[in-house]
């Protein structure tokens, strides 16, 4: 089954400063309503490839922005995803 | 003889009008193809109308020079952000230095926080022609001294404060400064990081060329101020406290977004004009004017002579006439739109002499024409041989 990647906010504001910083950039990624698997501050979440997330988390990082957290989701079809918040080994995020 | 000519509009210290094009459409468009709730719901429309919002604040920033959009809180109008700016700043029995070119949009939050016993305050006297009196300034600090509100520049006289000299004086005194951009925000350069301004409070639909109901209050990375408002922010929803990081700190419930969008278009005009070119468009137009008044026999007008030191504001009073009655004829006989009386500043009418009558004032604004301050001119002069016969 696929798997993607998200990355959650503590507000709206920064995730939209999250596309405005990544806007242009060769990453794919998309914003997206968060999952109701995960738990979040927030109600939109930024969706990446995994091989990605740790790239994306510096970029954002540099930028002075506040993130919250990282999860892949492994995907069910309609069932339920099975979630798993990632420790991207950075204090500042957690 | 009754003129319905756009033009004829000389109260844009008031709200400024007309507005470039792209400010009607703006918010027309957000209600029609992008209208959500921004912050709530996550799809397609919340997300258009939360990077509108984005992208007002990142003009903002260009427009005044900040890089990080969060520190760029939304209000009602520069009234609401100079209530934000002054409650969430003070402590109790902290002391404020505030200036007589005050408008009552920092004299009664000023005024209330004190009568309560809470705050002690020290008004800056200003000359006649509405200069702060810098000698009485620098003996004005206590040692408890935690604000100065500077009026950048007067809605009853133009005439523009002297910026760079108050703040360094009060930032050598671990002062912070409040900066009231009602009159000047999109009509003279704002620089809060090379003028180290605190707290910047402006509105929206007088320079910035945007709708009413619409400004904000730009806060420096040192500035903490407690919210004046709590609630729904969309975010951290299962905590009944209210967020802490900005801009969502000083900002609760739903955004002006359809207004907002009408701000951006506004503050995309200045940028693409040039904050330059406006100020100097409307430094002829103001020195024209007085330049074109000033020997009219029974005429004061009041202000400095020289738009170097004002805005496009112009007071003048006329011997024994009623400005009220003015402003009258100046509508009903020439179509020409002014405002007359005391403009929510009586204490700038204490400095200059014009209490309680007030005076009436002409404000021309960016899209004033040469022949429109000609039409003016005339109107005026008319009026004065009328009330001399």
């Amino acid at each position: 089954m696929a798997s993607s990647c998200y990355i959650t906010f503590p507000s709206t504001f920064f995730a939209i400063r999250a596309e405005s910083v990544l806007k242009g950039q060769s990453y794919f990624f998309k914003m997206v309503p968060v999952p109701r698997s995960i738990s979040s501050s927030c109600g939109t979440a930024l969706r990446c490839e995994c091989e990605d997330i740790t790239t994306l988390k510096d970029r954002l990082l540099q930028s002075d922005l506040e993130l919250e957290g990282f999860y892949r989701l492994e995907e069910k079809g309609l069932k339920k995803p099975v979630v798993t918040e990632l420790y991207l080994d950075d204090q500042e995020t957690r | 003889m009754v003129h319905n000519n756009l033009n004829l509009y000389f109260d844009n210290a008031a709200t400024s009008w007309p507005k470039p094009e792209a400010v009607y459409k703006a918010p027309e468009k957000q209600m029609r193809q992008a209208y959500g709730n921004p912050g709530r719901s996550g799809h397609t429309h919340t997300l258009e109308s939360d990077r509108l919002l984005y992208q007002a604040r990142e003009a903002i920033g260009r427009l005044y020079n900040f890089s990080d959009p969060g520190r760029l809180v939304f209000a009602l109008n520069a009234t609401d952000a100079l209530n934000m700016a002054i409650k969430g700043f003070l402590n109790p029995d902290d002391h404020v230095l505030y200036t007589a070119m005050d408008h009552n949009s920092v004299l009664r939050p000023l005024g209330r926080l004190r009568r309560d016993g809470l705050i002690s305050t020290t008004m800056i006297p200003c000359s006649g022609q509405g200069y702060p009196d810098l000698d009485f300034f620098e003996k004005a600090f206590r040692d408890n001294t935690s604000l100065l509100v500077i009026n950048h520049a007067s809605n009853v006289t133009g005439t523009i404060a002297p910026l760079k000299e108050m703040i360094e004086s009060a930032h050598r005194r671990g002062v912070k400064v409040l900066v009231d951009a009602a009159q000047t925000a999109g009509v003279i350069p704002i620089d809060v990081l090379n003028e180290n301004i605190d707290l910047l409070a402006f509105t929206g639909h007088k320079g910035l060329f945007g709708p009413t109901g619409t400004g904000g209050l730009y806060v420096a990375p040192w500035i903490d101020l407690k919210p004046l408002r709590e609630g729904g922010t969309g975010s951290q929803s299962e905590i009944d406290i209210h967020p802490e990081s900005m801009p969502e700190r000083l900002e609760a419930g739903t955004l002006n977004s359809v207004g907002l969008a009408g701000l951006l278009e506004g503050v995309n005009f200045i940028l693409e004009t040039g904050v330059e070119e406006i100020h100097r468009k409307e430094s002829e137009l103001r020195d024209y004017l007085y330049e074109q008044l000033q020997n009219t026999g029974g005429l004061t007008l009041y202000g400095p002579a020289s738009s170097s030191q004002s805005v496009a504001v112009l007071s003048f009073t006329l011997d024994g006439a009623d400005c009220g009655e003015i402003g009258y004829i100046l509508e009903s006989s020439y179509g020409i739109l002014c405002r007359t009386g005391l403009h929510c500043a009586p204490l700038a009418h204490q400095a200059i002499g014009t209490f309680p009558e007030g005076t009436v004032r002409l404000s021309p604004g960016y899209f004033s024409s040469q022949d429109d301050l000609d039409y003016l001119v005339n109107a005026v002069r008319e009026i004065v041989q009328l009330a001399s016969e």
